[in-house]
């Protein structure tokens, strides 16, 4: 089978990448790049708000937890148009995994309230907002989470 | 550049703890907001109203902040409400569950005229 025809297959001229340093911030420079690129792709403004949310997400918690705020270490960021939507990969560098039990929090406000802690809502952003989330292990050893967003016809 | 872009000032509108944010929640936010709360709630602020300005930017660390802010209230036997944000973030709050906390309005004005039904 020619590669072309693989569906996995994507041209390299339809990817995107970003390396970002692993500084609180850089988080919008990956909201604004797939924001440009998803108004283009002509997604509804609403979805592109979801967007940018869920890669606003993906990122911080790259930069917070996965890369542990080392400035050095980059979160890398691939945004791939596809005919039928966009599918946006963020991964770190693993210096600390994510255990496979909290890609999958469900947080409520009344418990959260009692809490020293109120966060927690990142994933459960992610997860809420995409059309589809996954969480695997980035070929470098670190976090990566996998999401795409439809574009609806 | 990247970092803090978020202003906090504090007003009275007929008897209204206004706190205005114009810019971006983040966790850089935290202690303007918690001190912009703690200066109207030492004043003796009964009704809060958290106006939003130009918020492009609203994350989780921001989510958490504002969830401190309701328990606070709540904790202080205050009401709360919020108004100017964008369609994007008032589902966010919703979803989050604030909206159970604090009403959430569209201008400053139908906020201030909401907490008419608090006054005895």
């Amino acid at each position: 089978m020619a590669i072309s025809d693989d569906p996995a297959y994507q041209p390299l001229d339809k990817v995107i990448e970003l390396r970002l340093p692993s500084k609180l911030g850089y988080e919008r420079v990956a909201m604004d790049t797939a924001s440009s690129l998803a108004r283009r792709m002509g997604f509804h403004p609403d979805r592109i708000e979801s967007l940018k949310t869920a890669i606003s997400e993906a990122v911080t918690n790259a930069i917070e937890h996965g890369n542990q705020h080392d400035e050095a270490m980059k979160v890398v960021v691939l945004l791939t148009a596809r005919d039928d939507g966009l599918v946006i990969s963020v991964a770190d560098q693993g210096q600390k995994i994510l255990p496979q039990e909290h890609t999958t929090p469900s947080p409520q406000i009344a418990d959260v309230m009692e809490r020293s802690d109120k966060g927690g809502w990142g994933i459960w952003l992610i997860r809420e907002l995409m059309d589809e989330v996954e969480f695997t292990t980035a070929p470098s050893g670190g976090n990566q989470v996998r999401m795409v967003i439809h574009l609806e016809p | 550049m990247l970092e803090d872009d978020l202003t906090v000032t504090t007003r009275d509108q007929d008897g209204v703890a206004i706190i205005d944010l114009v810019g971006d929640v983040t966790t850089f936010a935290e202690d303007k907001i918690n001190n912009a709360y703690r200066e109207v709630t030492n004043t003796g602020a009964r009704f809060v109203l958290l106006n939003f300005r130009q918020n492009d930017y609203i994350n989780s660390a921001g989510i958490a902040i504002l969830i401190g802010i309701v328990t606070e209230v709540n904790r202080n036997n205050q009401k709360l409400a919020v108004s100017g944000l964008s369609q994007h973030f008032q589902k966010i709050f919703r979803m989050v569950g604030l909206a159970q906390y604090a009403d959430i309005y569209q201008t400053e004005e139908e906020a201030l005229s909401g907490f008419d039904r608090f006054r005895g």
